[in-house]
């Protein structure tokens, strides 16, 4: 009936092995590290390249344009601007991304057009960040780039070269504040709807007040491989995404929020399916319930919120309706608002718990000490030889 | 010794049947709802891979419910017959014998009573377990009921009771379980393996030593007295037509039990969110 399972003493390539695969991955991991924007080769030198102030004697006067096909593109640089930028600060070279120029006069440009003229440079960018290069090619909107959206897009419309600012703080490794509100202004670009949700968000609201510890949009979304946010996937994904920071203590504490979230989600109905669809099957459907189906995506407000806040009943009534259209008023109390189980919070469920807590090893206690006075009562008869 | 080969027919066909819908439809209940009182742990995340995923494990344990509904209401028409027609005596129901008995046994085995108390059809395990079981479920299903149709319960009764019927119907699952393993294991299978279940039959040695009043009453001729073809047939002519309604009315319960309500959309409506891709600089 027992099962004995032998555990051998590993062996030394194992361990040889083990040790090599995590080194790799520790190398790994520091190379990748987001802190390292740029890759730390410097781009091929050119022995005779012109300097920036060759360039820039042409380039700072005002109103300078390229004619591309029937448009008209600025090909002015502003030197105090183009000075605070990042790129600047790291000393690249106007020629190090304008590879195909040299000298003046410049070779003729073949693009007939603004958008392909940018589309053309995209490679330059891969010189020096390689890793992020990659990472896009696996976003949605390298995706939709490559289903013919030439608007969808690429590395200058985020990060314009000749002003990009430095996001990294160069001490703490991490965005600075000012880049995670530059993040959000920048997606706003095209998102409008929904950077307007999320400037008046719990999140957008507190980014607006300086505050690090919300996230911006690349926290959910990923920088460079951003995800198809509409996928199963993703979808069945989203209580681990939240649960990033509302499981930490550090980061709730501050400001008095439990922690205790995703625990309970995953003890309801519906946080017990989704994390058993995350788990085996990812990318398929549920009509479970996760986060963002009660708190919202980008206009999560506080919970408190008298307008929106699901804390209120008849607000979190709304929020079962989508999923539930013929619930009543009564029906919104039987999820227990992320409460474990208390004398203060679903004290019925409480003490259905707190019965069964004792009813089931009584029962069951008593049973055993029954059987064990039957077998000693059949033992000691076999041995006086009587009859049970 | 002719008389040790002796045999008495304990349990007749259709009641072996019913024993085994029963005990398949226990099995597969358990079997694919304590996965799901403990669904994040290891074994259960197996199980729940095994067969298919969370969803399909709630359709097995749904059919298996309602095959257990109907193996009740099966119980519960053969047992008013037996009453009302047969007018058999009800040696199912619990009484202060019972509780003697049970004592006595308790007794008997530490050593402070002298005999084994003699019983008769059903013994006074026998007789808990069966109670035990309708308690069960009675539990089961009326939070079965309140966890299949949420939205009609919540019509009439505080949200609460939603989460209080979960841990309700999981905390009497665990211990019904654990009660069959430990309780009837060792009263049918270990202690003496009992084959009343499988071929309906009991040997003398048998009778005399787990029911002998009932063994007395077969030989005295007066355990199994049917009425007279008359009575017989003037009775079922009342009973019929009450179990008929009976039947249409319970069935409604069990169709009413599956149909009630359309509790959630089958897929959440999706979130839609504008994009202006014009407007790259």
């Amino acid at each position: 009936m027992h099962q004995r399972i032998q555990i051998r003493p590993p062996r030394i390539w194992t361990l040889s092995l083990l040790l090599g695969l995590g080194l790799l991955i520790f190398a790994l991991a520091v190379f990748a590290s987001p802190a390292q924007a740029a890759h730390t080769t410097t781009p091929p030198q050119q022995t005779d390249k012109p300097g920036n102030d060759f360039c820039l004697a042409c380039h700072q006067e005002e109103g300078k344009t390229l004619t591309l096909g029937s448009e008209e593109l600025s090909v002015s640089i502003n030197p105090t601007q183009f000075g605070e930028s990042v790129h600047s600060a790291e000393g690249i070279a106007c020629v190090d991304c304008h590879t195909d120029i040299s000298d003046y006069p410049h070779p003729t440009v073949k693009e007939k057009s603004i958008r392909a003229f940018s589309l053309a440079y995209v490679d330059s960018c891969k010189q020096c960040h390689e890793d992020q290069y990659t990472k896009v090619q696996d976003s949605v909107h390298q995706v939709a780039l490559d289903a013919g959206k030439e608007n969808a897009p690429i590395c200058s419309d985020c990060h314009n070269p000749h002003t990009q600012p430095r996001l990294i703080g160069q001490e703490s490794g991490l965005l600075t504040i000012s880049a995670r509100r530059h993040v959000a202004a920048t997606c706003a670009t095209c998102h409008a709807d929904t950077y307007e949700q999320y400037k008046n968000s719990v999140h957008g609201a507190a980014l607006a007040d300086g505050n690090t510890d919300v996230p911006t949009c690349t926290d959910c979304h990923g920088v460079h491989n951003i995800s198809d946010p509409t996928t199963a996937s993703f979808r069945n994904n989203t209580p681990a995404l939240c649960a990033d920071c509302h499981d930490n203590a550090e980061i709730m504490d501050k400001y008095g929020i439990s922690t205790e979230v995703t625990e309970t989600y995953v003890a309801d109905f519906h946080g017990t399916t989704v994390t058993l669809f995350e788990q085996q099957f990812p990318g398929q459907e549920t009509n479970k319930a996760v986060c963002s189906d009660c708190h919202g995506v980008h206009d999560i407000a506080k919970v408190d919120n008298p307008e929106t806040g699901v804390a209120l009943r008849e607000n979190l009534l709304i929020k079962c309706q989508r999923c539930h259209p013929d619930a009543t008023a009564n029906f919104s109390d039987a999820w227990m608002s992320h409460y474990v189980p208390s004398p203060q919070h679903n004290p019925l469920v409480y003490y259905v718990n707190l019965f069964y807590k004792f009813f089931i090893p009584a029962v069951l206690g008593g049973m055993v000490l029954f059987i064990l006075t039957d077998i000693y009562r059949r033992i000691v008869n076999r041995m006086k030889g009587v009859k049970h | 010794m002719n008389k040790v080969n002796q045999t008495y027919l304990r349990f007749p066909l259709a009641r072996r049947i019913e024993h085994w819908i029963m005990m398949l439809s226990f099995t597969t209940l358990g079997l694919t709802g304590i996965p799901q009182k403990f669904a994040t742990s290891a074994i259960s995340i197996s199980v729940i891979q095994v067969l298919g995923g969370i969803e399909v494990l709630r359709t097995i344990h749904h059919i298996a419910a309602i095959i257990m509904m109907l193996g009740t209401v099966w119980h519960m028409l053969v047992m008013g017959y037996g009453v009302f027609v047969n007018r058999d005596q009800m040696s199912m129901l619990p009484s202060l014998q019972d509780a003697k008995d049970g004592i006595q046994a308790l007794l008997y085995n530490v050593g402070f009573a002298k005999t084994y108390p003699q019983m008769g059809r059903y013994t006074f395990e026998e007789k808990m377990e069966y109670w035990a079981f309708v308690w069960g479920s009675v539990v089961m299903i009326l939070t079965g009921f309140l966890m299949w149709n949420p939205i009609t319960a919540t019509k009439f009764l505080p949200g609460e009771f939603i989460p209080a019927a979960k841990a309700a119907h999981g905390g009497e699952a665990v211990l019904a379980v654990l009660a069959i393993i430990i309780w009837h294991m060792y009263g049918v299978h270990i202690k003496r393996l009992n084959k009343a279940m499988f071929n309906g039959m009991q040997n003398e040695q048998e009778m005399l030593h787990e029911h002998p009043l009932e063994l007395a009453d077969i030989k005295a001729g007066i355990s199994d007295r049917r009425p007279d073809a008359a009575t017989l047939r003037k009775r079922q002519m009342i009973y019929y037509p009450i179990a008929a309604v009976l039947t249409v009315a319970m069935l409604a319960g069990i169709y009413g039990f599956i149909n009630t309500e359309e509790t959630a959309l089958k897929t959440v409506p999706p979130i839609s969110e504008s994009v202006d891709a014009t407007a790259v600089p």
